[in-house]
């Protein structure tokens, strides 16, 4: 597909490959002082960069507003947690924890998507309560307490292993990963499947007269979205080596709700932004005052009344314009006398 | 146990205190149905209103104003507060194309800077105002607290002048008119703008007058604003947004579910019961109860 | 030429030895303190913090640990283990603590021990009393200065039974793992004592209303409630059921953090009465705690608490085992804590080498006018349990 928004996601994906490349020069200077704490802090702040992308998946592009997404989350997370404590096998966390998440998004899925708007982010919330209380009293998963005890593994890549506990490599692995859950939802969007779910915020309406079930779209978005929050989650405790159930808990959705309203709605790159503006954001306000709620609350408060669009989205008509002035330019370089309509049918596929 | 007796030790002192918890559910749930049922805004920064209508018992407490007249007090206080916030962030947003997910977003940060805010100036510790009517009788078996009695007279007064004003005054015609299409009220001359902001100055105030009410026997802390958001959420949903006689009987079922569950279930099963009731109702009759305010 | 080029760097060199031991001798030993600066146990984070500040000052007044200066380095963990764990790493990793402590609920003690376990950092708390810490969840780099809830359940137990040996007694506590096993535990000591139980409860955590529990009460008709409720909850529990009536000729008893001076002030007249088995009060009449309570007092401005008794006094237990093993090291520290005896507000301290429990004498309290008051006392030997820890 070629339209306007696929242009507006080459704006995106300049602006995540210059994360990329941010991120990867940190690593270098990181690797070169022999830093262990802000590597592992910039893994951390990727690991919920991937939440935050599932957040912005369904409210910047399917325009549904869920306020439980840590809830599969944290059950990427607990199933994770068990499954390393019992088979240390790094891939077998990941397909348990996404086998999870996909079955509980799945239910939570029918559950929530009876309703739009307003009442599904009530549903999603409570949701998102009732599990976590569950989970919170439990006691073969730690009850109160969590689960301790998540032993180093090592990521085995047939060729290479990269153990957790390195700091640089187990960034690099938890760069991939979300970098790679980003680019497999970005291609999605641009397919005619992803195009349903863009219409369905546009206008929901009108899907059903062109032919498409608003229901099964919005399940799939969901779902979708539930899974990618959960293979993040299941990064968590080998980051950690522990889990509890305040990874479940309101104030981690909320979390992820202002990194994506912070970087900017619908871009995805705003989601990776925005987590990683808001660990710095926090670190450096807690050292001035324990009162940084109040900080954030206003700067939340202000960027959704005044800068709606968040970061990226500010930044990103610039990028596109600049990529269409590039592309025009190269394209009449190679055909100077052509019209330019017909140029671009030739470039579309 | 005989009925006779099981009705008179086990049940009744059980629906007694449903009706106490319900009457305070009521009162907060029927602020944050108004003001969905008006101005379509979901205030997810409700309990934090409630919050401080109950700090401000504490704060002018403290200054030696007299608890009854706080209860008049508190809600006045809010009319400033309430007026700014429904004009500086939820009009400013409110013309958006999602004007739902705004709102919703606009309060929710608003809720944090609050719930921070109350922390700020009071700190992390619990208060308690003194119970300003002690004691208990005992009435036909049943020991009951003079003041839950109270309460309960005070929540049912307040509930009927509500559903009298909206229902039968001018002004509540007003309110309907301005609910049911906008545009046409304001151009049969109600002055909309003015409705919406006393609309939700009202809607707080409730909230805080249930702060102030229910301070004695729930004491006063900074998170205390999370306490109802899960229940009221329920009533409202249930019940019916906007409808005022849906907040009451849902806000009774919901309250006396509760209350004589724990007879027969283990109590954290609670909230998955309601939440269970919630989503059956959403499935089936997303309009709860009784439709929405202006709408019936 | 030659032999004046040796002199000089010999000169140079013994200057620069001199030099080097000049600043080793300056650089000071650094302290971790995660602990909830703000949240809900804000309240608890801040007698922690005096407790330590205290210490550190009259520490470093009197020329530091083995020459060297104390630091101490506060960060908030917002009483969310995952927090603890992020800010305790840096703590280690960039400010590069010899020790950490801080640590105020179980599940973030847990995390940092953990972290410390990895990173060979030593870890103390000096508040959570969860026994699984130095039981069945010990760790070698974990040690606890403060009283566990076992130790707080035999005492008051011991107590109850001498002077209340018919009584019956219904149980209340909040619905998770911690409250739970708080209640069972010290059901399970009343029992052996022979004291009978009459009914129990548990309500969900942040239960605003009690009374739909209290018909169970009425029916049982119990000389004596033990709880295991905190914070808010207590508030809650004790007003209502003050409110109701139900407090009329009857002990109300409970675990240590069920009335602390966080909401003892909430709670009220409702807490008269209220007996405890606590690790420390502050009208402790020993010499070293009246000393104690009149730093704090100057410094403070009010009566210090088993928080800031306990965290002042990990912090000379730090420096008693670090002149005791003459080095900061890891291994070294920790062979000198294990077994260390030392003097503290609530008398002399001594931790157990089996399970790094620290092992103290236990007060029995009651609260009369919204104070705290000593009634009895179990000596230190009677109120241990045994060390169920296996695994060092």
């Amino acid at each position: 597909m070629h339209d306007r928004i696929t242009q507006t996601f080459r704006g995106s994906h300049v602006l995540t490959a210059v994360l990329v490349a941010a991120a990867l020069a940190f690593m270098l200077v990181g690797i070169a002082n022999n830093d262990t704490f802000y590597l592992r802090l910039g893994t951390e702040a990727l690991i919920f960069a991937g939440l935050a992308l599932s957040v912005d998946l369904l409210l910047g592009y399917t325009g549904l507003l869920s306020l439980g997404q840590a809830m599969y989350f944290g059950i990427g997370a607990y199933v994770s947690a068990v499954v390393l404590i019992h088979t240390q096998s790094f891939w077998l966390a990941m397909s348990a924890s996404l086998g999870a998440s996909l079955l509980a998004a799945i239910v939570g899925g029918i559950i929530a998507n009876q309703v739009r708007g307003v009442y599904f982010a009530l549903i999603t919330f409570a949701l998102a309560q009732v599990v976590a209380k569950v989970i919170y009293n439990t006691q073969s998963l730690g009850s109160s307490d969590g689960l301790i005890g998540i032993p180093v593994v090592d990521v085995n890549l047939g060729v290479a292993a990269i153990s957790t506990s390195s700091p640089a490599g187990f960034f690099l692995a938890v760069l991939t990963i979300i970098i790679g859950l980003y680019g497999l939802t970005a291609w999605l969007l641009n397919t005619p499947f992803g195009r349903v779910l863009i219409a369905l915020k546009a206008n929901e309406r009108r899907v059903p007269f062109l032919g498409y079930s608003v229901w099964r779209a919005r399940l799939a978005a969901y779902v979708l979205a539930g899974a990618i929050a959960g293979i993040s989650g299941a990064l968590y405790p080998m980051l950690r080596g522990f889990v509890s159930p305040e990874l479940l808990f309101f104030s981690t959705s909320g979390n992820a709700l202002i990194a994506v309203i912070l970087g900017g709605v619908g871009t995805l790159a705003g989601a990776l932004y925005g987590s990683i503006i808001l660990i710095v954001l926090k670190s450096v306000i807690s050292t001035y005052t324990t009162h940084h709620l109040i900080v954030i609350g206003s700067l939340f408060i202000a960027l959704v009344l005044f800068v709606p669009q968040g970061l990226t989205g500010y930044v990103r008509p610039y990028i596109v314009a600049w990529l269409e002035r590039r592309s025009t330019r190269r394209s009449n370089d190679q055909k100077p006398s052509m019209p330019t309509a017909v140029v671009l049918k030739r470039d579309s596929s | 146990m005989e009925l006779l007796e099981y009705i008179q030790y086990v049940l009744a002192p059980q629906v007694l205190n449903g009706l106490t918890v319900g009457v305070a559910l009521i009162l907060v749930a029927l602020g944050l149905t108004i003001i969905f049922g008006l101005l379509d805004v979901l205030n997810m920064s409700h309990g934090e209103f409630y919050a401080v209508g109950a700090f401000l018992t504490i704060g002018l407490g403290a200054m030696g104003v007299n608890f009854w007249a706080l209860i008049v007090l508190a809600p006045i206080l809010m009319i400033p507060l309430a007026i700014a916030v429904e004009r500086f962030l939820i009009r400013k947003v409110y013309d958006g194309a999602d004007r739902h997910v705004t709102t919703l977003l606009v309060t929710f940060g608003l809720a944090l800077v609050m719930e921070d805010v109350l922390k700020l100036i009071f700190g992390a510790n619990p208060h308690r105002p003194e119970n300003p009517l002690p004691g208990a009788s005992e009435v036909l078996g049943i020991v009951f607290p003079h003041y839950r009695f109270l309460l309960i007279i005070v929540g049912a007064f307040i509930i009927l002048v509500i559903s009298y004003i909206v229902y039968r005054t001018k002004l509540g015609s007003m309110v309907r008119a301005a609910a049911y299409d906008r545009n046409m009220a304001a151009s049969l001359g109600v002055p909309v703008g003015l409705i919406y902001s006393g609309t939700f100055a009202f809607g707080v105030g409730l909230a805080a007058l249930a702060g102030v009410l229910l301070a004695p026997i729930y004491s006063v802390f900074p998170t205390m604003g999370r306490d109802f958001i899960f229940m009221a959420f329920s009533v409202v949903i249930i019940g019916g947004m906007g409808s005022i006689l849906g907040a009451v009987v849902a806000g009774l079922l919901l309250a006396q579910i509760s209350s004589l569950s724990s007879l027969f279930i283990e109590p954290v099963w609670t909230d998955p019961i309601v939440f269970g009731v919630m989503v059956i109702f959403l499935m089936f009759r997303p309009q709860g109860l009784f439709g929405r305010i202006g709408h019936a | 030429m030659m032999n004046s080029n040796l002199g000089r760097s010999m000169g140079a060199l013994c200057l620069a030895l001199g030099l080097a031991s000049q600043v080793m001798a300056e650089t000071p030993i650094k302290i971790g303190v995660v602990t909830p600066l703000s949240g809900t146990y804000a309240g608890i984070g801040q007698p922690i913090r005096w407790g330590m500040e205290m210490a550190a000052k009259e520490i470093n007044e009197a020329g530091g640990i083995a020459g060297r200066q104390l630091q101490l380095i506060f960060e908030d963990e917002e009483a969310n283990p995952a927090v603890a764990v992020q800010r305790a790493e840096r703590l280690i990793q960039v400010e590069k603590v010899d020790f950490l402590t801080g640590t105020v609920n179980s599940g973030s003690t847990l995390a940092v021990g953990q972290l410390g376990e990895r990173n060979n950092t030593l870890v103390s708390t000096t508040v959570s009393y969860a026994d699984s810490i130095t039981g069945e969840r010990c760790s070698p780099n974990v040690f606890r200065v403060n009283a566990r809830a076992e130790q707080q359940s035999i005492a008051l137990a011991a107590w109850l039974a001498k002077s209340k040996p018919d009584a019956r007694v219904f149980y209340i506590g909040p619905d998770y793992e911690m409250g739970r096993s708080t209640v069972a535990a010290f059901k399970a000591k009343a029992e052996q004592y022979g004291l009978k139980t009459v009914g129990e409860f548990f309500a969900p955590l942040d239960a605003k209303d009690y009374t739909q529990y209290f018909n169970q009460i009425r029916a049982a008709r119990p000389d004596v409630i033990y709880t295991s409720v905190a914070g808010n909850d207590t508030v809650r529990l004790f007003s209502q059921l003050a409110e109701f009536g139900l407090m009329r000729d009857v002990t109300m008893i409970g675990s240590a953090g069920v009335i602390t001076s966080q909401n003892i002030k909430a709670v009220g007249k409702a807490g008269d009465g209220f007996t405890t088995g606590t690790g420390y009060s502050p009208d402790l009449n020993i010499p070293e705690n009246k000393t104690f309570v009149a730093a704090y007092k100057a410094l403070y401005k009010q009566d210090p608490d088993t928080f800031a008794a306990d965290s002042y006094g990990l912090i000379y237990g730090y420096k008693a085992a670090v002149e005791k093993a003459n080095s900061t090291d890891t291994d070294k520290v920790r062979a000198a804590l294990q077994g260390l005896s030392w003097s503290t507000p609530q008398g002399t301290k001594q931790i157990r080498a089996g399970d790094h429990q620290g092992i103290q004498d236990m007060l029995l309290v009651s609260i009369k006018d919204g104070q705290f008051n000593v009634i009895d006392k179990v000596p230190a030997e009677e109120a241990i349990g045994p060390d169920v820890c296996t695994k060092f």
